[in-house]
């Protein structure tokens, strides 16, 4: 049993208190370190070894995604409302994904929690205690795994997947129309950024300049004592 | 003046009503934008959950019951962001008179009724610019909900607070609820030095109390050019309601 810890005030009316028997895992990084490659092998991993698994990302909830996507093709939104946005989102996978889930004693793999939002939007110069205050209903993760790799391991990353992404470059708050230096920029914002909110929410740092492989088994062997008692016992 | 939440001030004035259904704060408000327009003044009119690009969201969200106490707060304060963003600050920068139909007091009264932790919602909304005037109609509840509730209206879903399992009767639900809103209005009061206008009297006394309180608010601010039918209605004491189906009419080259 995990007893829910909120950051801060619990605010979610139903779900005060309580404990959950599920495993809340979260997989953070930047853009093209992984993570989702990460998630998808954890998750088979964790099947094949007799384990309940359940997975969700950011900005696929049933509630927002529809308008996030259409808002976002816009380029519309000010900050205050997009991190609203990412918040109601967040919140509504909180309520109806994530919770429901860890209570069935599910182990919940999520690629990126509120830390991505919160980087996201300390680049911009939204005010940190206003965006500590709003993601105050989440709950605490029993593990935090944070993918980081140099940005010249992340650059061939990219590149053979789906290129540089306007948003991932900071496209709508830095100058010119140069999206590989853009993305430079950008990017070593959103690093330095995480490392002040990793020490402030106590990630578990990965080095993720290593192969697949090798990240996986690392993942794996540091899962393994978060996860005793959660399989069933043949 | 209208204050930034960084204290920066800027030169237009917002003025905000709020109040339980029923109040008559809308028609109040009405009254006031219709009188300010026809003084000449620049006048924005903003209304609680109508941005164009989150009004979908809680829509579908209100029609399909999605929404809980917490997302039903969040993406309120999106609205209001987005409005605030792109309609209030801009309008306040220029000078011109903001009138709010509800305002962040709306979202405190009614997140705090559905049990979310007040502190919270109002750092959440701590980025919305702080009011020239908060207007509060305050009425007993049996009053407004006899002006609401006669003829049987159909009451929408989260408007009758049925997400709270009050009771199974929408009628006596929405009696629960508001009666629990009312009280969160009444607590703001003090907290916020809400102005209160006894919306009990006569329709004409209370507007001519909310023009006297708001009169030496509107010095030095934008006026708009007035058109040729505008000086009309100025010059006759009209306010023009059947003109916004006719054309502005052209000046003469």
């Amino acid at each position: 049993m995990t007893k829910i810890r909120y950051y801060g005030t619990g605010t979610i009316p139903g779900f005060e208190s309580g404990e959950l028997p599920g495993r809340l895992i979260v997989l953070e990084g930047t853009d093209g370190v992984g993570r989702s490659t990460q998630v998808a092998l954890l998750h088979e991993w964790l099947e094949a070894n007799g384990y309940a698994v359940t997975q969700t990302s950011l900005a696929r909830s049933s509630l927002v995604g529809p308008g996030l996507t259409r808002a976002k093709q816009g380029h519309t939104l000010g900050d205050s409302t997009l991190n609203l946005f990412y918040a109601t989102d967040f919140a509504d996978r909180l309520e109806k994904e994530i919770i429901p889930a860890l209570r069935a004693g599910f182990v919940c793999l999520t690629d990126r929690y509120i830390y991505s939002i919160i980087a996201r939007a300390r680049v911009r110069g939204v005010d940190p205690d206003w965006l500590k205050n709003l993601f105050g209903f989440a709950i605490v993760p029993d593990m935090i795994f944070y993918l980081e790799a140099g940005l010249e391991q992340l650059i061939p990353r990219v590149l053979s997947g789906e290129g540089f992404d306007y948003w991932e470059s900071g496209m709508d708050v830095l100058r010119g129309d140069d999206i590989y230096a853009n993305w430079r920029i950008y990017q070593t914002q959103l690093l330095e950024q995480f490392r002040v909110i990793g020490q402030e929410y106590k990630f578990t740092h990965v080095d993720a300049n290593r192969s697949v492989h090798e990240i996986f088994t690392d993942l794996r062997r540091r899962l393994k004592p978060i996860l005793k008692g959660m399989r069933p016992a043949v | 003046m209208a204050t930034l939440p960084d204290g920066t001030l800027l030169p237009g004035r917002l003025f905000v009503v709020e109040g339980i259904d029923g109040s008559g704060k809308s028609t109040q408000l009405d009254l006031l934008h219709k009188w300010l327009v026809s003084e000449g003044y620049l006048v924005v009119f903003t209304e609680w959950n109508s941005s164009p690009l989150v009004r979908r969201t809680t829509q579908r969200g209100k029609r399909d019951r999605l929404l809980t106490p917490l997302t039903f707060s969040l993406i309120h304060a999106a609205d209001l962001a987005d409005r605030m963003e792109r309609q209030v600050i801009p309008a306040l920068k220029a000078g011109a008179i903001v009138l709010a139909d509800r305002y962040i007091y709306t979202a405190f009264a009614r997140d705090g009724a559905r049990g979310l932790a007040g502190q919270w919602v109002r750092r959440v909304y701590s980025f919305a610019v702080r009011p020239t005037v908060a207007f509060y109609f305050q009425m007993p509840l049996d009053e407004a909900l006899q002006r609401i509730l006669v003829g049987r209206p159909e009451l929408k879903w989260y408007e009758a607070g049925m997400d709270l399992n009050l009771s199974p009767d929408p009628y006596e639900c929405f009696r629960l609820f508001q009666q629990r809103i009312l009280k969160q209005y009444e607590a703001m009061v003090e907290e916020f030095g809400l102005t209160v206008i006894d919306a009990t009297r006569p329709l004409v006394q209370q507007q001519q109390q909310v023009r006297a309180l708001l009169t030496p608010h509107l010095h030095h601010l934008q006026k708009s050019t007035p058109s040729p039918w505008r000086q009309v209605l100025t010059r006759e004491g009209l306010y023009g309601r059947y003109l916004h189906t006719t054309p502005e009419p052209k000046e003469e080259p």
